[in-house]
């Protein structure tokens, strides 16, 4: 890793994870802090929800009606689109653009004929996709548990609460994987901005899609959605070894393609 | 003897439908003013790039400093410099912010005085941000940044384009005094002119491969003249079958042009008999011969 590039693209992000965190954060904040009046007015709340088709509450996480009662249920079901959406959508534009907008912008001309090794280059870019993320993880994690801890009536499990957000984080870091992988692909440079927002959110209504079809069932499998479990009110609730394992196994492989792929990557400018 | 600072062998490389460059082989030597000339898409950017690492050969190999470019792409880039075709700069930063970004990947103690010499040499203002700079302004940046670590080779692709005469004059300037304190220059232009001023010696390329290598100086005093003879009627039309005609003689009614180099007496020999208005035998000029080559 070269610390002279690492520095420069942590300071040329920064504004951009700025607002992010700031949009996120808000809108976990202001959701969570209508808990209390929903609460107070459930029966008006539980008549216009039952309205609602199961698909649109799948859409945002819920199966159970029931869950949104308790902290816990209200802020998974809330965040969902929040944090494992947008926090993914995030990790995907930042990493498929890290790498490809040096030739995109053509300033490959100058940072690659710099004295740096591709895999210095590499190596500094994606740290900073991954620190940026887990950066963006921490701080709106911590604004959730602030809400919840504020919006709380009785108690819930942090525990479960860590889980979740380990599985958001998971998922975050896959797709900054996804991203640096698709923009190692590209031959003649674009941006890739509208591919990479679409295939997370293909992606995530193909995981909504086969929730609530049990023809598509089957095809849940192929999106990485499949393997976050917010089902944070069971009390068997747990990180599980096999969803682990696949971000953990999944990412790593990507990560090491694109970084194999851009060590011989030919940079046409 | 000097020894070779860019040694090329046999070098290939193809993409897609577009040309690269083919079997490609050149030698500079160090200290020298090399020139690289050919027309836009011939294959000197290609060439270059190889150099640089940015695209990888196909076949055959090239050695900077008798470092492979692949390989050891990083030590060779500490003690080159490039200055790309376009100037392409961060254009968030500002010429100082761009400079001493540039300067952190270099170990070099003298870097900052470097771009303090440079930055007045080409009149700069380092406050100003790089997306307000002209085309020109770019360019003098760019240059910056290929100097301030005082590389033993300097690789430049068309780097006059977008400075005034003024700039380049000085740029010029710079190059020779750079070169005599041992830099070796590896210049590729389309424009024979500016190589013509600066270098000893030349490399044509022609769709991808190297056609000849020459001291500019032979180059000019080829024994090759440019013939134009004017028939009283039909021209001669065995005259094409001459040996020593270079190149496909261009007919104009009766008025025959050619590049000729050989013996001029087999040629006034062969025009024995036949009925001449006016004949003209000229030097061609630098541009001709280059052009000569082309066609």
């Amino acid at each position: 890793m070269n610390k002279n590039l690492f520095l420069r693209e942590l300071k040329g992000n920064a504004f951009s994870l700025l607002i992010w965190t700031i949009v996120i954060t808000t809108l976990i904040s202001v959701t969570m802090s209508v808990y209390g009046t929903f609460l107070e007015n459930n029966s008006k709340i539980l008549a216009m929800i039952s309205i609602l088709p199961e698909g649109a509450l799948q859409f945002k996480g819920i199966s159970n009606i029931d869950d949104l009662f308790s902290v816990l249920g209200f802020y998974t079901a809330n965040n969902v689109i929040y944090m494992l959406v947008l926090g993914s959508i995030y990790a995907i534009v930042l990493s498929s653009n890290i790498l490809l907008k040096e030739e995109y912008n053509k300033t490959a001309e100058f940072l690659l004929t710099w004295p740096l090794t591709r895999s210095e280059v590499f190596n500094s870019k994606a740290a900073v996709v991954f620190l940026n993320v887990v950066l963006l993880n921490l701080v709106t994690a911590l604004a959730g548990f602030i809400s919840m801890e504020i919006a709380q009536r009785e108690p819930y499990s942090v525990n479960a609460f860590l889980i979740l957000s380990l599985y958001t984080l998971l998922l975050n870091l896959f797709f900054g994987a996804v991203g640096l992988f698709m923009s190692t692909l590209v031959k003649r440079a674009k941006p890739i901005t509208t591919l990479s927002i679409g295939l997370v959110l293909i992606l995530y209504f193909i995981h909504t899609l086969s929730k609530i079809t049990d023809s598509l069932s089957k095809l849940g499998y192929i999106s990485p959605f499949k393997y976050v479990n917010v089902d944070t009110l069971n009390p068997e609730y747990r990180l599980e070894f096999r969803n682990l394992l696949y971000f953990t196994a999944v990412s790593l492989l990507l990560i090491f393609l694109s970084y194999r792929l851009y060590k011989r990557k030919d940079v046409y400018l | 003897m000097s020894a070779t600072i860019i040694d090329i062998r046999d070098l290939t490389k193809t993409y897609g439908k577009d040309r690269g460059i083919e079997g490609v082989n050149l030698e500079v030597e160090e200290g020298e003013i090399f020139g690289f000339i050919g027309p836009n898409g011939s294959g000197k950017s290609t060439t270059i790039r190889v150099l640089l690492n940015l695209i990888f050969p196909s076949a055959g190999n090239a050695k900077i400093m008798g470092l492979d470019v692949v390989r050891d792409s990083k030590k060779i880039r500490s003690r080159t410099g490039y200055v790309p075709s376009d100037a392409n700069l961060y254009p968030h930063m500002d010429i100082g912010e761009f400079l001493d970004y540039c300067l952190g990947f270099y170990q070099t103690h003298e870097g900052e005085k470097r771009i303090s010499e440079l930055s007045e040499l080409f009149e700069l203002d380092r406050k100003r941000k790089i997306s307000d700079l002209s085309m020109g302004n770019r360019k003098k940046v760019s240059i910056i940044q290929s100097l301030l670590h005082n590389p033993e080779l300097l690789i430049l692709d068309e780097p006059t384009m977008g400075l005034d005469p003024l700039m380049q004059a000085r740029f010029f300037e710079l190059l020779r005094t750079e070169n005599r304190k041992g830099m070796t220059v590896f210049f590729s232009s389309h424009t024979l002119s500016e190589v013509q001023l600066l270098c000893r010696r030349v490399a044509i390329i022609k769709e991808g491969r190297i056609i000849r290598v020459e001291d500019i100086e032979t180059l000019r005093k080829r024994q090759l003249r440019k013939i134009s003879i004017e028939f009283d009627g039909q021209t001669d039309k065995e005259l094409p079958g001459l040996q020593g005609i270079e190149d496909i003689p261009l007919i104009t009614g009766s008025t025959m042009q050619f590049m000729y180099s050989g013996d001029i007496n087999d040629l006034i020999a062969k025009l024995r008999g036949k009925k001449i208005i006016d004949m003209t035998i000229e030097e061609p000029s630098l541009e001709e011969i280059f052009m000569h080559y082309y066609n």
